[in-house]
């Protein structure tokens, strides 16, 4: 993967049948400027970055007013795409029309976004709520038996209900409406209609999110909360009522996000979801700095962009080879194109930000320390 | 409970006579010992419990089998090496499955020649070794970096690069055509002392060795026999490595972690260069990770990605850390025997709860509809056979909220110090208070 070694050293120790033929890296880029290529990649990694976006999103707010890492932020966004492909699957019929789907549609996200954040709000003030005064080990702890708990009922549920929940789940595929499932030529490469969708609604998610820290009473006293919580709470602010309403929103957030992911097949409704959706929220909160909207904002972008770039490598390339390696180290060094690349991407720019940059791109350095 | 008592009688005439080194250490570790014992009789009392009639099946039911045994304090090794980094000194590493996989993945690759210049001949014991170091030089490298982080970006650091290794073990093509599945080594492992072929013992359900026909005087099966040689060539290992983690605990290195724990600033100031103490701790933390990884591996005589690098081996750590009491040390066996006998009690095998139900209930109670198409029948399999991870999450969650200490932590707050040093002295006052 990131160095095959013995990749090269030949007798018994390769287990290759087919030899891999590697492209030079410069060769890579030079093909990705091609228009199509070009326009595939933006969109494909925009719209990942809006998904990305919308799922990190909550967990930010959750960190940075609380100082809280909620473990269970992916069985949320899981539980949000059952939900919401539940109520796809019944509401629409072969005979619905496409504009009648995407009103249920919004129907369906706007009610899991409410019930979700009612679910966040009840679990803050009965579970997590004791646990604040102790050391920040503890809610990591508490979020993760949260996971255990609400991944294997939904998958008594999901199980009793006939469907697989290790695999993601088609039913909710059939009710997109025609315009979002179907695919586009652009420049002579395909595009799927969701993700011009999915580039929208991370758009409408970060200008809404942007308004309501910057416009509204409440996202004034999440600000000062996260600045300092003590000192906005002797100015007469409620801060545990605030601590509520934002667990509360961010796991609406983290829901809203399933019910997107639920339409898109690139993804899809399966309770391995949890994980996907957990590590890629970490991933970007972590790279933007714990805690900060704007380093989330970008940190979603960067990692749409790795992901829609080593996504459009793996069909195109076997190998990628890079000269630089190959000069400094002998032998013949390059990357095999695998399925898992562009998650070992996403991770390797993990290490390599908080190596370079420890409190992310963003981050103020006391945060999320001890 | 006789040799308790004869224990406390010694130890009451010795108590202000200055005795031989061995009789103190001898009687500092009377509890462990205890344990050990307990542990040493467990197969025979599963094996006269489980086969006896009428009852029989009902024990079988509530008691973990021999080879779940195996895995617990195997993964209990692994989750006291995990408490030994997380518990003492603070730092979450939540990456810790990488060294547990590193381990077990060394094994595996040594015996089937695919580590270079490391015939396939050498002895397991050896390997465990080896697997161990490469697991400790990898700790160094990854402590390296990630000390200079704290709280939770150090927890998501080693995180990362543990899924690194992760995604990096599924596509190693050099491990053979699917290395997604794993890798296997068929003929198993011999573990005891290299090169001396009476003194090892093959470990895994590997039939024909001298030591069953011996465990079968006791009215053993072969299964069970098999599976007790494993156990105690295995539980030796990790006896003694419980020991020296212990000791690693009570030296003054072990005095700064805690330090460390309590509060780093302070120890800085003090004079404690915390980076090297962190680092060393990290790295000794990762060796016997390592250990419980290669015997792991060496047991089932295979290792995938799923059993050794995943996040969800670095739970089991977690979950057994937690509930046994975090910094505790040997609270972590405890934990991760509750998680086991758990998963057993709810097993979908034949000796799980589910089964047992089906068993005794009447066919027609488990089909009569309850609400609609709702059997009994499915209730039970739905929310009995294999759901283990439930109620393991309900009663985690209730650990951290309600007794934070975990069970070894709040039996040491009751007696006022580690149950080695205070349990007897504390059992006999209240055997005195009973009798009363």
């Amino acid at each position: 993967m990131i160095v095959e070694l013995f990749f090269q050293s030949g007798g018994t120790l390769t287990a290759l049948d087919v030899p891999l033929s590697s492209t030079p890296v410069t060769e890579v880029l030079t093909d990705a400027m091609d228009p199509g290529a070009l326009a595939r990649i933006v969109l494909d990694s925009l719209s990942k970055a809006g998904l990305y976006i919308t799922i990190a999103v909550g967990l930010t707010l959750i960190f940075g007013l609380m100082g809280v890492l909620n473990f269970a932020h992916g069985s949320f966004a899981m539980y949000g795409a059952y939900i919401g492909g539940v109520i796809m699957v019944v509401a629409v019929t072969s005979g619905t029309g496409d504009l009648s789907r995407l009103v249920i549609f919004f129907g369906a996200a706007a009610f899991v976004l409410a019930l979700m954040t009612v679910v966040g709000g009840a679990i803050e003030k009965k579970l997590i709520r004791p646990v604040y005064d102790r050391p920040p080990l503890f809610q990591i702890l508490l979020t993760f038996g949260i996971v255990l708990v609400l991944d294997e009922a939904a998958r008594i549920v999901v199980e009793w209900r006939g469907i697989t929940p290790r695999s993601r789940w088609e039913g909710p595929f059939d009710t997109l409406p025609a315009f979002l499932s179907a695919r586009y030529d652009v420049f002579g490469s395909t595009i799927r209609g969701i993700w011009l969708f999915e580039i929208a609604v991370g758009a409408v998610i970060v200008v809404g999110v942007y308004l309501f820290l910057t416009r509204t009473r409440y996202g004034l006293y999440i600000r000062a909360g996260s600045e300092d919580g003590e000192m906005a709470q002797a100015l007469g602010i409620d801060i545990r009522q605030a601590f509520t309403l934002v667990f509360g929103v961010g796991t609406g957030l983290a829901a809203f996000a399933g019910v997107i992911l639920m339409w898109d097949p690139r993804f899809g409704a399966s309770v391995p979801l949890t994980i996907e959706a957990l590590l890629i929220a970490f991933v970007i909160v972590i790279i933007g700095g714990l805690g900060t909207f704007k380093g989330t904002v970008v940190a979603g972008v960067l990692v749409g962009f790795i992901d829609g770039f080593t996504t459009w490598m793996l069909p195109n390339y076997d190998a990628v080879e890079f000269a630089l390696v190959s000069a400094v180290l002998p032998g013949e060094w390059a990357i095999p194109m695998s399925s898992n690349l562009p998650e070992a991407t996403m991770f390797l720019a993990l290490v390599v930000v908080l190596i370079v940059r420890p409190q992310g791109l963003y981050g103020i350095e006391e945060v999320g320390g001890h | 409970m006789v040799e308790a008592e004869e224990g406390t009688d010694v130890a009451k005439a010795g108590e202000d006579r200055d005795d031989g080194l061995l009789s103190r250490y001898f009687r500092y570790h009377r509890v462990h010992l205890a344990v050990i014992a307990a542990f040493l009789v467990y197969p025979f009392i599963y094996s006269f419990l489980s086969t006896a009639p009428v009852v029989g099946s009902t024990f079988d039911l509530f008691l973990p089998d021999v080879e779940t045994m195996v895995f617990v304090v195997v993964i209990g090794l692994f989750a006291m090496s995990f408490d030994f980094i997380s518990g003492y000194t603070g730092y979450l590493s939540f990456g810790h499955a990488l060294f547990y996989g590193i381990g077990a993945y060394f094994v595996i690759m040594a015996a089937t020649g695919l580590v270079p210049f490391l015939s396939d001949e050498t002895p397991y014991l050896l390997l465990i070794l080896y697997g161990a170091l490469f697991a400790t030089g990898a700790g160094i490298v990854v402590g390296l970096v990630s000390f200079r982080l704290t709280g939770v970006y150090f927890a998501m650091l080693t995180l990362g690069f543990a899924e690194l290794a992760n995604i990096f073990i599924r596509d190693w093509s050099y491990l053979g055509a699917a290395p997604e599945a794993g890798i296997t080594h068929g003929p198993g492992f011999s573990l005891g002392v290299p090169y001396v072929d009476g003194l090892q013992v093959h470990i895994g359900r590997l039939v024909g060795d001298s030591f069953h026909s011996f465990f079968g005087l006791f009215g053993m099966t072969e299964q069970i026999a098999q599976e007790t040689v494993s156990f105690y060539a295995i539980g030796l290992l990790v006896v003694v490595c419980y020991f020296a983690l212990q000791r690693i605990i009570h030296s003054p290195f072990g005095k700064v972690m805690v330090a460390i724990r309590e509060n780093e600033e302070r120890a800085k100031a003090v004079g404690y260069n915390t980076y090297w103490y962190k680092l060393g701790a990290f790295s000794i933390s990762a060796f016997f990770a390592g250990i419980a990884g290669a015997l792991a591996a060496g047991y089932r005589r295979g290792a995938s990605p799923d059993n050794s690098f995943d996040l969800f081996v670095t739970a089991d750590a977690l979950l057994a850390a937690i509930i046994g009491g975090f910094g505790t040390l040997a609270g972590s066996l405890y934990g991760h025997l509750f998680h086991e006998m758990l998963d057993d009690f709810l097993s979908t095998e034949s000796h799980g709860l589910a089964r047992y139900l089906q068993g005794i209930i009447p066919d027609s109670v488990l089909e009569a509809e309850i609400v609609g198409e709702l059997t009994l029948q499915v209730v039970i399999n739905g929310l009995l056979a294999g759901r283990a991870e439930l109620y393991l999450g309900l009663v985690f969650i209730f650990f951290v909220l309600v007794v934070p200490q975990g069970l070894l932590g709040t039996i040491r707050e009751r007696i006022g110090g580690t149950a080695a040093e205070n349990l007897p002295d504390h059992l006999r006052r209240y055997i005195r208070g009973l009798r009363k």
